[in-house]
């Protein structure tokens, strides 16, 4: 079994197109444990009740959006060792420094392609194969 | 319908090129594209009064792996939404019209096609209802929206030029006698 198969990703995007493309990505690269969310607020229930190793998280989302998911993720001991990644829409600097500050593990501009996935995960877990 | 939704001479008028996209809560402002295989969502919440349109092609060939399209074509609509719901859209209002995807060459592949089946999945996958529009076909088509209305006008667009009109021969009315032999 490949390191990337034993580890539990949670998806976080408003976009069901986008949650889907991302799965697609992250099978291609080996991960096979996947669990969806529609908002930040459906993302940290779910981490609440069942933390993931990774989170990979859009930023602009209604409810709760992924600099709020973070915080929140950091915020609560059971979650706060979980791997962040925060997809954006462009490089926005002011976003990622305050990311950084938040503590999230790496950032990848949309629209990505699956070399740079694999490039951001590998920061954060080392090779994944 | 009021007075600036039926204005055929519009307060402003944005073209929306490829790769662009433009939103805007001005009942005064009308979109206008020219499509040929590109396809333009145009997107609005009828009751916010906020809407606007994008204009994209899905690349080819680009390396990326066989998602690389849908990868570029979800983020392309993503921005349209994101900037809608900005300006005070909810997802749950919105709809949409679209309109390109036309076959322009007689090749293998039909680019419009699979940038028109592209959107209709897109819309489909999101759960956004599908107010109207015009995909596929052959040729070309000019486009205009008003978002705030939600009004859409299309015309086609040829490539057909005018005959050059050529100089008619000159006949001289007496050239004198012939000489035949």
């Amino acid at each position: 079994m490949s390191a990337a198969a034993a580890i539990h990703t949670l998806i976080v995007d408003d976009q069901a197109s986008m949650r889907a493309l991302i799965r697609t990505s992250m099978q291609q690269l080996g991960f096979r444990e996947f669990r969806e969310a529609g908002d930040g607020e459906a993302g940290l229930r779910h981490m609440i009740a069942q933390p993931a190793h990774l989170i990979i998280s859009d930023f602009n989302m209604p409810n709760l959006d992924g600099l709020g998911l973070l915080r929140a993720v950091r915020a609560h001991p059971p979650t706060s060792k979980a791997a962040f990644i925060m997809l954006t829409g462009r490089a926005d600097r002011d976003l990622v420094a305050r990311a950084v500050q938040f503590g999230v593990n790496n950032y990848l501009v949309k629209p990505f392609t699956v070399a740079q996935l694999k490039e951001k995960v590998e920061t954060v877990f080392g090779p994944l194969t | 319908m009021t007075a600036a939704q039926r204005d055929p001479h519009p307060a402003c008028r944005v073209h929306v090129g490829q790769g662009e996209h433009y939103v805007t809560t001005d009942p005064g402002v009308m979109l206008t594209t020219v499509l040929g295989s590109c396809v333009a969502m145009c997107l609005r919440d009828p009751v916010a009064g906020v809407g606007g349109m994008n204009h994209f092609l899905l690349p080819e060939g680009s390396g990326s792996g066989p998602d690389a399209g849908r990868r570029y074509g979800a983020y392309a609509m993503e921005v349209l939404i994101n900037d809608c719901l900005k300006r005070g859209a909810r997802r749950d209002r919105l709809e949409a019209k679209l309109f390109g995807g036309g076959r322009m060459f007689d090749s293998l592949q039909d680019v419009g096609r699979a940038n028109a089946d592209f959107a209709e999945r897109f819309l489909r996958d999101e759960g956004i209802p599908l107010a109207g529009g015009s995909l596929r076909g052959a040729g070309g088509r000019r486009v205009q929206y008003w978002p705030v209305s939600g009004r859409a006008l299309q015309r086609p667009v040829t490539d057909h030029t005018p005959p050059v009109p050529t100089a008619r021969p000159v006949v001289v009315a007496d050239a004198g006698a012939v000489e035949l032999f």
